[in-house]
Formats: C-alpha cells, sequence, structure tokens
C-alpha cells in the first residue's frame, strides 16, 4: 500500500479502533521510565518514548513459559501459547532485533514455541521521536530499517506518515477508514528524518564499522579491559534480561501435588549469571567473572556473526542503562579494545 | 509408596514461617498427601522421635539449641532450613555485634544473670549441622517450600536460583533503586522471591542471604558511583546479613 498521511485526532481515532478489535501492546508511562504494556486507552500510548525497561521480546519470549505438560509415565503433551496481538509503536533498532530473533529460532533446529507466538504478531513500528541518552542505533545501522514490520509510522511535524508493507498491515490500517495518500512534501520529510535519524541516534559513538566488531574481537582475547571492567561485575545478569536479542534460556521439570503431571518450563538466562555454564558434575566452564563478562562480547559480536551473519547487537543502549556498575556499554568496551590496535 | 515422616521444628525466630505453612489453607490438604507429619508444634499435637525429613527454622542462639539441633540432625535422614533465621541467622545475628553481657543487662535488667537467660553468638543451622536444602527468605517462599516438598517427594533435587534478585526485578520491569539513587541489597541478595520489595518501591533487604560469590570487592567503587560509601552498604547488610556486614567483636 502507498504511504498515506494520518493527522494526529484520525491516529487517535485509529489506534482508539484498534484497542476495540485487537489486543493493542505499546509503551506507557512507567515512573520515570517507559513500558509496554497492555494498552487501555490512546491517551496512554505514548509513541514520543525513548526507550522501554524491556524490549518487545517479551511478548515473543517470556520471562518464563510452559514448554509442555508431561507426567512422570513417560507421556507428554506440547503447550503452544500466544495468542493475537499487535505491538504498536517499535522503534526501528527493536523491529531489528525481532528479525534477529527470528533467524535464531528458525535456524537448524525451528523453535515451535517461539514461532507459534511470533506468527500471532502484527508489528506496527515506529521511526523513533526522542533519543535515550545510551542509544547508538545508527553506529548499528538500525536507525531506520527497511523492513521487518507490519506497518511503519513516521511523524512528520504535525502528521503521521503511515505505510503498510502486509495484507495484515493492510488490515489494521483499514480500521482507521479512508486515508488520503501522503503528499511529496511530507514524503521528503519522511527521507530527511531517516538521514536525521543518523545522527539523532548516535549518541554514543562507535569508533569502528559494525562490520569491524568480529574482527576486532577475533585480536582482543587477552586485552586487559575484560578483566578491569569485570572487577566491578556483579554477575546480576541486568544487560542481558534487558537485551532485546538475547534469547537463551534454562529449563526446569516442576511436578504438581499429585507427584505425577507437572510442567516443563523455559525461564531466561544468561551468560553473565555465574551458574550459567555450570553443567552435570558442577563443572563450571565459565567461573570467572572475567570469563562471563567477556564472553557476552564474543557471543554477540562474534560467534554469533560467524553462524548468522550479524553482530548481534542493535544498538539500543539498555544494556548500558540497566547496568548497576556501568561496564555493560558494548560502545564503551569496543571503544576501549580499538585505543589499543 | 509410604508418605515420608515430617517433623517441623523451630529455633530462635518469630515462627513466622511455621505460619506460612499453615497460612497455605487448602493446599495443606495436597500437602498431607503427600507428606506425614509426625511432629508440628504450631499445628498438632503429636510428638514423635523417628522422622524422614526436619523442618527446622529459626537460629541457634543457646549451648542447649545446638545438642537439640545435632540430635535432630542424626534422627533425620534429610534436613532443611526454613527462612532467613535457619539459614542466614537472620536478625537474631544482630546482637552478635553486641558483647554478651552488656546485651543481657539491656534485655533482661537485674534477671540477666538467671541461669535460663545463657545465650551464645547466634548461628545458622549449617554452621553448626549440615543442610540438606535451605528454603530462604523472611518469611520463608511458600512457592519456593511446595517446590522443595514435592521435589523430596520425588526424590529429585530442588533448584534454588544463585543468582542477584537483580534478574526478577529486570523479568518484572521492575525500575531499579539505583535510579532512585537508593542502596538497594539486591545486587548481591539471591533471587528466588520473585523481587516483590523493589517492585513495590522498597529496597532489598537481603533476607535471602546473599548469592554464593557476591562481588563484595565491587562495593566500593559502585556506592563511589552513586555518590554513597561501602558503609551505607554494609549498615543495610546488618540487617539479615550481619557476619558478611562487619567481622563480628570476640564475645
Amino acid at each position: 500500500m502507498s504511504p498515506k498521511k494520518l493527522s494526529l485526532p484520525t491516529m487517535n481515532d485509529w489506534v482508539a479502533a484498534l484497542i476495540r478489535e485487537h489486543r493493542v501492546f505499546g509503551p506507557q508511562a512507567k515512573g520515570d521510565r517507559f513500558a509496554y504494556d497492555l494498552l487501555g486507552c490512546a491517551a496512554d500510548l505514548r509513541l514520543d518514548h525513548d526507550v522501554t525497561i524491556l524490549p518487545p521480546r517479551k511478548y515473543l519470549m517470556p520471562p518464563t513459559e510452559v514448554l509442555i505438560t508431561f507426567t512422570r509415565s513417560g507421556k507428554f503433551e506440547s503447550v503452544m501459547e500466544g495468542e493475537p496481538l499487535v505491538l504498536f509503536g517499535v522503534h526501528p533498532y527493536d523491529v531489528a532485533a525481532i528479525a534477529q530473533m527470528d533467524r535464531y529460532f528458525t535456524q537448524d533446529h525451528a523453535d515451535s514455541h517461539y514461532l507459534a507466538r511470533r506468527k500471532k504478531v502484527t508489528i506496527v513500528a515506529c521511526d523513533v521521536q526522542s533519543a535515550s541518552e545510551n542509544v547508538f542505533a545508527a553506529c548499528m545501522g538500525t536507525a531506520t530499517v527497511p523492513d521487518g514490520f507490519d506497518v511503519l509510522l513516521t511523524l512528520v511535524g504535525e502528521t503521521y506518515v503511515v505505510e503498510s508493507r502486509t495484507a495484515a498491515g493492510d488490515a489494521l490500517l483499514a480500521l482507521a477508514g479512508v486515508l488520503e495518500d501522503a503528499d511529496a512534501v511530507s514524503l521528503g520529510r519522511r527521507e530527511q528524518l531517516w538521514m536525521d535519524a543518523q545522527k539523532l541516534l548516535r549518541r554514543q559513538n562507535l569508533r569502528c564499522r559494525v562490520e569491524d566488531l568480529p574482527g576486532l574481537l577475533d585480536r582482543s582475547y587477552e586485552h586487559p579491559a575484560w578483566r578491569q571492567k569485570s572487577e566491578l561485575c556483579f554477575s546480576c545478569g541486568s544487560c542481558v534480561m534487558v537485551c532485546p536479542s538475547c534469547f537463551c534460556f534454562d529449563v526446569q521439570d516442576e511436578v504438581g501435588w499429585d507427584l505425577v503431571s507437572g510442567e516443563r518450563r523455559r525461564q531466561w538466562d544468561g551468560c553473565l549469571l555465574t551458574q550459567f555454564a555450570c553443567v552435570a558434575g558442577g563443572h563450571n566452564f565459565r567461573r570467572l567473572r572475567e570469563e562471563r563478562y567477556r564472553h557476552r562480547f564474543y557471543r554477540k559480536g562474534k560467534y554469533l556473526h560467524d553462524r548468522c551473519g550479524f553482530v548481534a547487537c542493535v544498538g539500543c543502549g539498555r544494556c548500558a542503562a540497566a547496568c548497576t556498575s556501568g561496564i555493560a556499554s558494548p560502545v564503551a568496551l569496543y571503544n576501549s579494545l580499538l585505543e589499543d590496535q | 509408596m509410604a508418605k515420608p515422616r515430617v517433623a517441623i521444628f523451630d529455633f530462635a525466630c518469630c515462627e513466622g514461617c511455621q505460619l506460612q505453612i499453615i497460612n497455605m489453607e487448602e493446599a495443606i490438604l495436597d500437602l498431607l498427601n503427600v507428606v506425614q507429619p509426625v511432629e508440628w508444634r504450631e499445628a498438632i499435637s503429636d510428638h514423635s522421635d523417628e522422622y524422614d525429613i526436619a523442618l527446622v527454622e529459626g537460629s541457634i542462639t543457646r549451648p542447649e539449641d545446638e545438642e537439640r539441633l545435632k540430635d535432630i540432625r542424626r534422627r533425620a535422614k534429610i534436613l532443611v532450613a526454613l527462612g532467613a533465621c535457619a539459614t542466614t541467622g537472620g536478625v537474631n545475628k544482630l546482637k552478635n555485634h553486641i558483647n554478651s553481657d552488656e546485651l543481657k543487662r539491656c534485655v533482661y535488667g537485674a534477671a540477666a544473670a538467671m541461669p535460663h537467660l545463657d545465650t551464645s553468638p547466634t548461628r545458622s543451622l549449617r554452621e553448626i549441622v549440615k543442610v540438606d536444602v535451605e528454603v530462604h527468605g523472611c518469611p520463608m517462599s511458600t512457592r519456593e517450600f511446595v517446590n522443595v516438598v514435592r521435589c523430596l517427594a520425588t526424590g529429585t533435587t530442588p533448584v534454588t536460583p544463585n543468582y542477584p534478585v537483580c534478574v526478577e526485578c529486570k523479568m518484572r520491569e521492575t525500575i531499579c533503586r539505583y535510579e532512585y539513587n537508593e542502596v538497594c541489597l539486591g545486587i548481591i541478595t539471591r533471587a528466588g522471591c520473585d523481587a516483590p520489595c523493589p517492585a513495590g518501591g522498597q529496597w532489598c533487604f537481603g533476607c535471602r542471604g546473599l548469592v554464593d560469590d557476591p562481588n563484595v570487592n565491587a562495593a566500593n567503587d559502585i556506592m563511589a558511583k552513586y555518590g554513597r560509601t561501602a558503609d551505607d552498604l554494609r549498615r543495610r547488610m546488618e540487617l539479615f546479613n550481619s557476619t558478611e556486614a562487619r567481622p563480628c567483636p570476640r564475645q
């Protein structure tokens, strides 16, 4: 569908109509911060948010979910959760992260639980209106995205340009009524905004290109920065819990009171946590804080790159914001590796 | 399979962890389908010296308590520590920083010298006997307790988190207390409670004890980053983790 124009009042009516027809989750104020939550009314939607505490990944891969129900005699049944929902107002870097998640969960072994949720999600992306303090999406090539969404919204002055890319997006947009085509001026302003985003979403500046990162890491395994920074690490896992492209999980079984039937659940896990690399027999192959701290950067900057062809970081800056010790910023870490090259 | 015989004992504590079991209300019936309580002072009048599993709450604060605990350990196949007093010594350990005679005079006045008021430094159960499973928290987490009972009844090993509370705050999308410039013990405290205190706007008191490998060396730098001192952290740690907060003076 060609890009349309959506005035602010029409936009408001459209969101209200969507809320009546669908379960719509969007960024809302939470204290001084923002978080995705179920929208009760259009007024709660904050498309001017800088970044949400957790990325929308929580709807695609919740903190805990049931994978199967079983009996201890060996019978089991898969549980496929997930109801149709609309993610509204997703920033481009988070759209890019969802595309990365799609790749991980379909490569090699397709994760049916993830995919069951994913195929019921419609994504309404929204170009960033205010940049967060730690954002470096422009350095990672995710300040704007060409695809990965059903609908894209861009605020140009006092009006939105809205563009649907899929049948699901068209169906959502149909609820806005008859819309006028976006004029050349609006489309021009949108182009300009996309160019400006390359500057706006570079509040932290990576001093190399994203494609240089795997090579940089290749040369830096013994760099003193790993130890220096990790001395302040609490192994609290905040950096990976808030990451839109982290997907590691732990699996635990729990039986019910009948001691026969039970549920197998998966729960977010993270390579910064002490027990993450602990295997049967109690051996921990990343026993030291330094090893765990380093692993996160290698996993995201090199190992996943070697496997999937992209660096598993979209530059949202959530890790840097969430780290109590102030050591999680990928930009700060990579730049300090670069200094000694 | 016969139901395991369970005895519940209390030492120095408020008996709130036993109360958590009673507070399970209708789920107590489910519990009774799985285990056979043979001694439980707060709930039944029976008494027995023969049991498979001992659930023990409270900390050890008197010489005679130590002997009683060792006797329980000898009789039980599995010993479970219930709640902060049993797992860390809890708030009872605050007294370890005060001279024993001075403390008794302060609390008991003229009766301080009476022999039945004899006291010794507070210890957690595992400072005296081997503890097989710990159910942490003040009060203990009922959810965790239920899981432990089911695991013991099925012969599996319960898993206790060994990561900080921050993990659960992130899962709940709770805004970090440090963003409000407040010293929170969540960064070094064992998770498993689902982080209700920070979610309710309160700093973590550390009632579940510290993770196995807390980064205490980082404390100075981190407190300085937030305009605080290591003493600010220590003072908060004293409530439930006084031994880790500072070494105890000689008694």
